[in-house]
């Protein structure tokens, strides 16, 4: 008994969106889901057989355990059949190879598009999965793709069914009505009810299942045709699993098959005309047949009918057995005399799967392409697969830098600092350094030690636009050490310098400007660095382009521009968070957490913050950790949550100090002190961290603290932010020092200009704060209207602050306190005075009262709120907001 | 199937007799009903509609036990309502519609075994019809 064509039934609607999507032009694939054995795959190929009816050329491609060894593994015949054009630097640049097939599929198909079959889409490498949605979404190829249920989607299809671009079908199991109509067709008439029913209970409609147990039936016997009726003479086999029933079939096929079979498990596609000449006759026409393999008319390439065939026939072969065959394979084509194309890279694969030592040429062009994807680990795999008695000085770059981004510090400093003992050119041995220092730097937290690795490579790295990509690469370690004016010294000795330059020059300017307060020039430094960026390429050895999007939120939060500094980072935070570039992931979360500080929403900032924290642990990154930590700190002090704000401290205090942004990382310290009602540790926080950035050049930083020291604890710093504002060219930095000065003359007037000022730059916590101070200078002056209007005013703009606790807030409880027992104008004065932790003396002698006086108010006061002392008055009003 | 649903398909349709015009009528009635809009796609009178849809229902019927004499009118069946426009999606519309008009004249008749036997005989007459439509309509670019 032979059977004709196993059928396929139930699944028209499945064609017929595939047949829409494909036609519409619209579409760029179609991605079918479902559990192992629903019928995924026969779907795909229905789906490409149609196609090809309509004249559309197909192609398949589908991973393996094999394939996905080596980056583009699973999509050699997609590549163009000649070799792969290398750069100028003799590299392997991944979007000219790209565009080259690209080119190629587009001439060899005469424009028409390539419907292409991705198998098994979680096996595929991060390079095929890159090419495959290159090629997708410049409509080079429309794409099947079928993912098992429970294995993870690649992130090409959520963003092509993001966009719209992309049909999904979930696919089911067949109904007991289509079960019956497949096992009608398939067996060509009709089968006994008991029968029937049996196939139904065992398979529950799981189309490969039934496939295999019909099959397996017929084979053994079991099903037979008796006068035109189909009886089940033995019962099915007992197995409920799929896995067993197919290991079951393939354990029954002769010896000459079975070898076939596993040549193709390993090494599929293989051209028919080469399986004829090693299978004997009749071979392969039985396994056929028997619905174990698939041959294509087109291209006469036979592969094994099912994914779930090759992963069983792999599993269950022998090392030595696989290793022979897979060797052999190589050996064949390897005689055909192949250059770099796609058969060089199918022999690496075999036999690098095969346990045997691949060319390590192939190994290095293979970890540039991964690196081209940011395919870090792929990288680290392969280079760690070359002996390291024969890893060059480019390996070494390529293996280091890889151990980097995976938060293997210690390994990439050994790596690099042997990279750099081996013979290279100046250009690698300028990018060993500058890894190594970033290593250094960001990884061991160590930038003494990244200073020094800069200095040593002087001697070895002399010729012209080289050494200037050194002395920028100083200035990028002073940036992120806390030293920008430093930095800024440094870079005023470099000028002109090649694009590459231009691109480190960039990242540590604009960040060191931003810092030092040229916030116009910092911005405007960011934005060409990346333009620069993205025309050089993603080159080894530099930041990701990212990092310039990240410099760019920082430098326009630094000059104010808030809400422009939220939108691009949120929009940059999703590109690293879909490319998966830890390093930028938590600087955009920094960044966020940073902007909604300043605006007031606190909540926000303690989310970003957290994210951070979290990223930065488990990519490994100490520092960056230290400054989420110091930033997740301020947070919860900001919600007057001492204890949880305390614990972020600790948890910091594990971490080794790290000098970017480190007078900022001490508001951490001095809130925590004043949500915990130490004012006395916070003045000495904040005025120790305000020394340090005077020191150093953080004037934005600077302006901060001493603002936020004036807010908490009432000392006068209008003259330094004054300065500060002068010598900046930021509008946050105006607004405080706007902000002091009418705090300080106690105007109305101007600190109702200040609450302008800071809502307009969506600081509405600042100006909740400043409208209050407003409320009390126009209640002091006699002027009760304005003084309700102010105070309106600054509870509307606290209502943005998601339940901010700062001081600056605490008359807005007065005033709900003072709903239920009105406390007297003078009375109002007071308490908001001594809620700040100002003693009575302090009090008396800025209003002009005895000490005495100020104490009756504050009695009576405390008698109308329900308290009896000032801490308790403080504790009352703030966590009445 | 099995070859008691194949009996039971035959011979419930023998029974409807003189009532297969009646039973056709009802046909399109309850399909009109389901679904309006296949109404339009109906261009031909629909008296002589209803013959010619009563004579190939009877034809099926008759080579159900023969499988590839089956096939043979389905597919083509199917490949001439390409040109109609019919989708997948109709031919679920028509088999309710079919199996509540013969509900409709066999009356207790049509009981529950008789019925799943229909519904069976409709899925496969109706999966290799869109085997034939597709194979008659090669995609376009």
């Amino acid at each position: 008994m032979t059977l004709p064509h196993w059928p396929i039934v139930g699944r028209r609607p499945e064609l017929e969106v595939f047949e829409r999507a494909l036609g519409s032009g619209e579409q760029t694939g179609l991605v079918i889901y479902g559990r192992a054995g629903v019928g995924k795959t026969r779907l795909a190929d229905e789906c490409a057989g149609q196609a090809a009816a309509g004249g559309h050329p197909t192609e398949r491609v589908a991973g393996s355990r094999t394939t996905a060894l080596l980056p583009l593994g699973a999509v050699v015949g997609l590549l163009p059949d000649g070799p792969v054009r290398l750069g100028s630097d003799g590299q392997v640049n991944a979007v000219a190879l790209f565009e080259q097939t690209r080119q190629a599929l587009h001439e060899r198909h005469r424009g028409r598009r390539l419907v292409t079959v991705a198998d098994d889409m979680a096996q595929l490498d991060a390079a095929s999965l890159a090419l495959l949605g290159y090629l997708a979404a410049q409509r080079a190829i429309f794409l099947i793709a079928t993912v098992r249920t429970g294995e993870p989607v690649p992130d090409l299809l959520i963003d092509l069914w993001r966009d719209g671009r992309l049909e999904r079908i979930d696919l089911h199991d067949l109904s007991r009505a289509h079960l019956d109509t497949l096992l009608h067709l398939a067996l060509g008439g009709p089968i006994e009810a008991g029968a029937g029913r049996e196939f139904w209970e065992a398979s529950r409609g799981n189309p490969l299942y039934v496939h295999e147990l019909v099959l397996g039936a017929l084979e053994s016997g079991a099903l037979i045709d008796r006068s035109g009726v189909w009886h089940l003479e033995d019962h099915l086999p007992a197995s409920s699993r799929l896995l067993d029933l197919v290991e079951q079939r393939i354990g029954s096929l002769s010896a000459e098959a079975r070898s076939v079979v596993e040549l193709l498990a390993l090494c599929e596609p293989v051209e028919l005309g080469y399986l004829e000449t090693v299978a004997p006759a009749g071979v392969l026409e039985s396994l056929e047949q028997a619905g174990l393999v698939t041959i294509t008319v087109t291209d006469g390439q036979v592969r094994l009918a099912h994914p779930l065939h090759a992963r069983v026939v792999r599993a269950g072969l022998p090392k030595l057995r696989a290793r022979a065959v897979l060797l052999a394979q190589a050996e064949r084509l390897a005689a055909g005399g192949s250059t770099l194309g796609r058969v060089e890279l199918r022999i690496a694969v075999w036999r690098l799967d095969a346990g045997a030592q691949p060319d390590p040429a192939a190994l290095v062009r293979g970890a540039q392409l991964a690196r081209a994807t940011h395919d870090f680990r792929t990288v680290r795999r392969l280079m760690e697969a070359v002996p390291s008695e024969q890893l060059d000085a480019v390996g070494a770059l390529l293996l280091g830098e890889a151990l980097y981004e995976l938060g293997a510090f210690d390994e990439s400093e050994r790596v690099l600092a042997l990279g750099q003992e081996l013979p290279s050119s100046e250009n690698i041995a300028l990018r060993l350094a500058v890894t190594r220092a970033k290593n250094a730097q960001w990884g061991l937290c160590d930038p003494e030690k990244a200073l020094a690795i800069n200095a040593a490579a002087r001697a070895v790295v002399t010729t012209a636009p080289l050494v200037e990509e050194l002395v920028a690469d100083e200035a990028s370690v002073l940036t992120f050490c806390g030293e920008p004016d430093r930095a800024l010294a440094v870079l005023g000795r470099t000028t002109g310098g090649d694009q590459r330059t231009r691109v480190v020059r960039a990242i540590a300017g604009a960040v060191a400007l931003a810092t030092a307060g040229q916030t116009a020039e910092a911005v405007a430094l960011a934005q060409a660095g990346y333009a620069d960026h993205v025309a050089l390429g993603d080159e080894p050895a530099i930041a990701h382009p990212a990092m310039h999007i990240v410099n760019q939120v920082f430098a326009l939060t630094e000059a104010g521009r808030l809400a422009e500094a939220e939108r691009v980072a949120r929009a940059g935070a999703e590109i690293v968070a879909f490319q998966r570039v830890p390093i930028a992931q938590i600087w955009f979360a920094v960044n966020l957490g940073r902007v909604a500080i300043l605006q007031g929403r606190v909540v926000t900032a303690r989310r970003y913050y957290a994210e951070a924290a979290g990223l930065a642990q488990s990519s490994r990154f100490a520092g960056s950790r230290r400054v989420a930590l110091s930033g997740l700190a301020l947070a919860q002090a900001m919600l007057g949550e001492p204890g949880a704000a305390a614990q972020a401290l600790a948890e910091r205090a594990a971490t080794p100090p790290f000098g970017f942004l480190g007078p900022e990382q001490r508001l951490a310290d001095a809130w925590t002190a004043i949500a915990s009602q130490r004012p006395g540790d916070a003045t000495e926080a904040f005025r120790a961290a305000a020394a340090q950035a005077a020191a150093t050049g953080h004037r934005v930083a600077e302006s901060w603290l001493l603002h936020d020291l004036m807010r908490t604890c009432g000392e006068d710093v209008s003259g330094r932010l004054r300065d500060l504002a002068g010598a900046c060219d930021s509008a946050l930095v105006s607004a405080r020092a706007r902000h002091a000065a009418a705090v300080r003359a106690r105007d109305a007037v101007e600190l109702t200009s200040a609450a302008d000022q800071f809502e307009a730059l969506g600081a509405m916590l600042l100006a909740a704060e400043a409208a209050g101070s407003a409320a009390a200078a126009f209640s002091g002056a006699g002027d009760r209207r304005a003084a309700t209007a102010a105070l309106r005013r600054s509870s509307e703009l606290a209502a943005a602050c998601e339940g901010a606790v700062t001081p600056g807030l605490f008359h807005l409880s007065t005033v709900k306190a003072a709903a239920a027992a009105p406390l007297s104008g003078r009375e109002t004065e007071i308490v908001l005075l001594a809620a700040t932790g100002m003693a009575s003396k302090d009090i008396a002698d800025r209003l002009y009262l005895s000490v005495r006086t100020v104490n009756n108010h504050l009695q009576h006061a405390y008698a109308k709120l329900g308290v009896t002392s000032r801490a308790g008055l403080a504790q009352a009003l703030g966590s009445a907001i | 199937m099995t070859p008691e649903q194949i009996t039971l398909v035959q011979s419930s349709f023998e029974r409807l007799g003189p009532d297969l015009p009646a039973m056709t009528a009802l046909f399109y009635q309850e399909l009109f009903e389901r679904d309006p809009s296949l109404r339009p796609l109906f261009t031909t009178d629909m008296r002589e509609q209803r013959v010619r849809f009563a004579q190939k229902l009877t034809e099926i019927v008759q080579t159900m036990p023969r499988l590839d004499e089956l096939l043979t009118h389905t597919r083509a069946l199917g490949a001439r309502h390409v040109g109609y426009g019919v989708r997948a999606a109709d031919y679920q519309t028509v088999g309710d519609s079919l199996i509540a008009a013969l509900a409709g004249l066999l009356g207790e008749e049509f009981d529950a075994p008789t019925r799943e036997a229909w519904i069976l005989a409709f899925n496969i007459v109706a999966e290799t019809m869109l085997e034939g439509a597709a194979a008659a309509r090669p995609i376009g670019s």
